[in-house]
């Protein structure tokens, strides 16, 4: 009676004070807690401290970049060719090449992907059987964990030499066969995001159209699908950001000249693989303009991923359907 | 009943039969199937080629020995695969305690003030939208922060000092009268400095140094021209005036020095950098699905807030927690960019980790660089190194799944 008149006996906690009830005084427990909260704070803060320095860092160091004496910054967003890493040759430091070659392989990606992607979603969504389900979902998993080198070597190795070979007359290293890979690595975003998106249309709907003798077809077609667009839209960009901000398969897959071409058969550098290849080369120190281009570079990119992101996630907010 | 055309009746618009639609239907299905089926095979088909390709290259040998330039039949992954352990180490020690304080700050001590609330949904956006930045532009950030920190501190250059620095012994070490015409070679002995910061000393002054075997002895010093001395045990200990004496360095394992320079613990943080957003979502989440009634009762029962997520909360959203921190190691493991824009491509040819200030190679650095490789062979040990990995982060997934089964046993609702 006496050991167990101390503890209370609600049956639901009774776990959570299995050790011997440590009575601390209420102002003790109260500055204990100042002290965790302020430490917590600090933790959060760092997050902020992270992206605070993320756009000073990339500002500064671009400014010292645009301000150094051989660039303009004019020539910068005109000319359309890009020489720096090359040691011979006069500096080029036109950015569009380097735009041109993301943008080549994030179209072709999303190309592959978005069709691929949603009509996998829909088969997972609307059709799919337990089983298969079961088996599906898991391979879309395992394709999202591989790490990026892995499928910038499945690029090099497979892809240029055996799927693009036989087509057409593509060079070791080109813009097709990063963007595949590149598709492959955004496929099981896009699904999910997508089948998150159609799974959140309420039943109620698909059976008024079923109910008015629509088909499966034409009941996903015609009124789940846009009932999910704003879902589908912002997938798209999310996986736009997540193609633009690619690094290692672009720079096993796409080779090192900045190109300026639609053509995907040439080999296209990106804005992520030339901040890879430079900082990979020995040469590379602090106040070289080598250095400083990686940044005015990298700020581009942070730009227009950092603008994808917003705009998709302003999307997904804003025009989402709520149906209460 | 099934094609009587009533479109006569109203104003309808022509719709097509019911055959057509149904055919629509069934090829919708087709073009449904041949799409997923497609991401099966595209799995299929790398798992094969990878393993077609790297399985002859693997073997014991294989992650036993370290990276040797031109051979790769001799080459292997030991020391990636240390690196590696290292900076899944490093990362996991300062990402999982800030990511987790985050994230409980965030879900549990919701503020009433309204300037706090508006840091708090500032934080919140914030965190959302880092997981969207490419990991590049955080190993440039790793680069300018702790690499170079802001040149805060002098910059690591050869032969030179840096700023701070712990855990290093510097000795200088020369070699004594070498006798040509009696075939004896001079022996290297070393002392300590006592003043590091030059690079080459001049000994001018007969002092006690330390042999190859370690014994001491007193240097019998020489001038400039004079003859070799006869006895061979007063040779042994002979050296010119002014022989240069070269400085070098032991490093302790825990050899650290400031800026950290090109080394595996910067890198390790600019990985923790990484994955902290993904800690912090996880988390969230994890503490998110906790009863609220768990909440409700330990404050009835009079705990505080923080009593309350001490012994209430956290217990109970570990499991979660745990399979979230797990997975974001797994993925630590598998990034490359920010290593190599912070260490460089580094292709390691030592064996172990000497100290955490080194450039150090880490598996998915060395996959790069065997891929990239201008010698074709070293492709075959890239796929090697793939297995080698993609078994590693299969371990590491089934660890956590099993974790989290293991550990929810236990819960309240369980």
């Amino acid at each position: 009676m006496a050991e167990n008149s101390s503890k209370p006996t609600a049956s639901g906690i009774e776990w959570a004070i299995q050790r011997p009830l440590r009575v601390r005084s209420s102002r003790t427990a109260q500055n204990r807690q100042a002290l965790v909260v302020v430490l917590l704070i600090g933790c959060a803060l760092i997050s902020l401290l992270t992206t605070l320095g993320t756009i000073v860092m990339l500002t500064y160091e671009s400014a010292n970049f645009f301000l150094s004496e051989k660039i303009e910054f004019g020539r910068f967003f005109s000319d359309t060719r890009w020489t720096i890493g090359q040691t011979q040759g006069e500096i080029h430091y036109g950015i569009w090449p380097l735009i041109s070659g993301t943008f080549r392989i994030a179209i072709i990606a999303l190309l592959f992907a978005l069709p691929t992607g949603i009509l996998a979603a829909i088969y997972l969504s609307e059709y799919a059987p337990r089983q298969v389900r079961s088996i599906l979902k898991p391979v879309l998993e395992i394709l999202a964990g591989i790490p990026t080198v892995v499928l910038g070597f499945f690029a090099v190795t497979f892809i240029t030499p055996y799927v693009l070979g036989p087509i057409g007359d593509f060079k070791p290293f080109n813009a097709a066969s990063a963007g595949l890979a590149v598709g492959i690595l955004c496929l099981p975003l896009i699904t999910s995001l997508v089948e998150d998106a159609l799974q959140s249309v309420p039943s109620s709907l698909r059976e008024a159209a079923y109910g008015l003798g629509s088909t499966k077809f034409e009941t996903t077609v015609k009124v789940v699908v846009p009932a999910a667009i704003s879902g589908i839209v912002s997938a798209s960009l999310l996986a736009l950001a997540r193609a633009v901000g690619e690094t290692m398969v672009v720079a096993l897959a796409a080779g090192s000249t900045a190109t300026f071409t639609l053509d995907p058969r040439q080999p296209s550098q990106t804005m992520t693989g030339f901040i890879v290849e430079t900082l990979n080369s020995e040469s590379v120190v602090p106040g070289t303009l080598s250095y400083y281009s990686i940044y005015a570079v990298a700020l581009v990119l942070f730009l227009i991923t950092l603008a994808c992101t917003l705009v998709g996630e302003f999307v997904r907010k804003r025009y989402r359907e709520v149906y209460t | 009943m099934s094609d009587r055309n009533i479109s006569w009746v109203f104003d309808l618009p022509d719709r097509a039969s019911n055959a057509t639609r149904v055919f629509k239907n069934s090829i919708f299905l087709f073009v449904c199937l041949v799409a997923s089926g497609l991401a099966v095979l595209i799995l299929v088909s790398l798992l094969t080629a990878i393993l077609f390709v790297g399985t002859p290259a693997l073997s014991w040998d294989f992650l036993r020995n370290v990276h040797v330039e031109n051979r790769p039949e001799l080459s292997g992954i030991s020391q990636a695969l240390v690196g590696s352990v290292a900076i899944c180490l490093i990362c996991g020690l300062v990402a999982l305690p800030i990511g987790i304080g985050t994230a409980i700050y965030l879900e549990e001590f919701q503020p009433h003030r309204r300037w706090m609330r508006i840091f708090q949904n500032i934080v919140q956006i914030n965190i959302n939208n880092l997981s969207g930045i490419p990991s590049i532009v955080y190993g440039i950030l790793g680069v300018s922060v702790f690499v170079y920190m802001f040149g805060l501190f002098q910059p690591i250059r050869v032969n030179q000092l840096p700023d701070v620095e712990v855990g290093a012994e510097y000795f200088y070490q020369a070699r004594t009268v070498s006798d040509r015409r009696k075939g004896i070679e001079g022996q290297l002995f070393s002392f300590p400095a006592g003043d590091p910061r030059q690079a080459i000393l001049e000994i001018d002054q007969p002092m006690e140094v330390i042999g190859r075997d370690g014994r001491k002895f007193q240097l019998n010093m020489l001038a400039a021209d004079a003859s070799l001395p006869e006895d061979r045990e007063l040779l042994s200990r002979t050296v010119r005036q002014g022989t240069a004496a070269s400085r070098f360095s032991k490093r302790a394992p825990t050899y650290f020095h400031l800026p950290l320079g090109k080394s595996l613990l910067a890198a390790g943080l600019t990985l923790a950098l990484v994955v902290l957003p993904i800690i912090i979502i996880a988390s969230q989440e994890a503490i998110r699905a906790v009863p609220q009634s768990l909440r409700d009762a330990s404050m009835g029962l009079g705990a505080t807030r923080w009593q309350t997520v001490a012994q209430v909360v956290f217990p109970q959203a570990l499991p979660r927690i745990m399979t979230g921190a797990i997975l974001s190691m797994s993925r630590a493991i598998g990034e490359a960019a920010p290593v190599i824009a912070v260490m460089g491509g580094v292709l390691g040819t030592t064996r172990g980790l000497s100290n955490l200030m080194e450039p150090t190679p880490v598996l998915p650095v060395t996959i790069y660089k065997w891929s990239s490789h201008q010698n074709v062979e070293y492709e075959q040990l890239a796929a090697a190194a793939i297995i080698v990995l993609l078994v590693i982060l299969l371990i590491v997934n089934s660890v956590a799944i099993a974790i989290r089964y293991r550990l929810s046993q236990n819960q309240i609702g369980a």
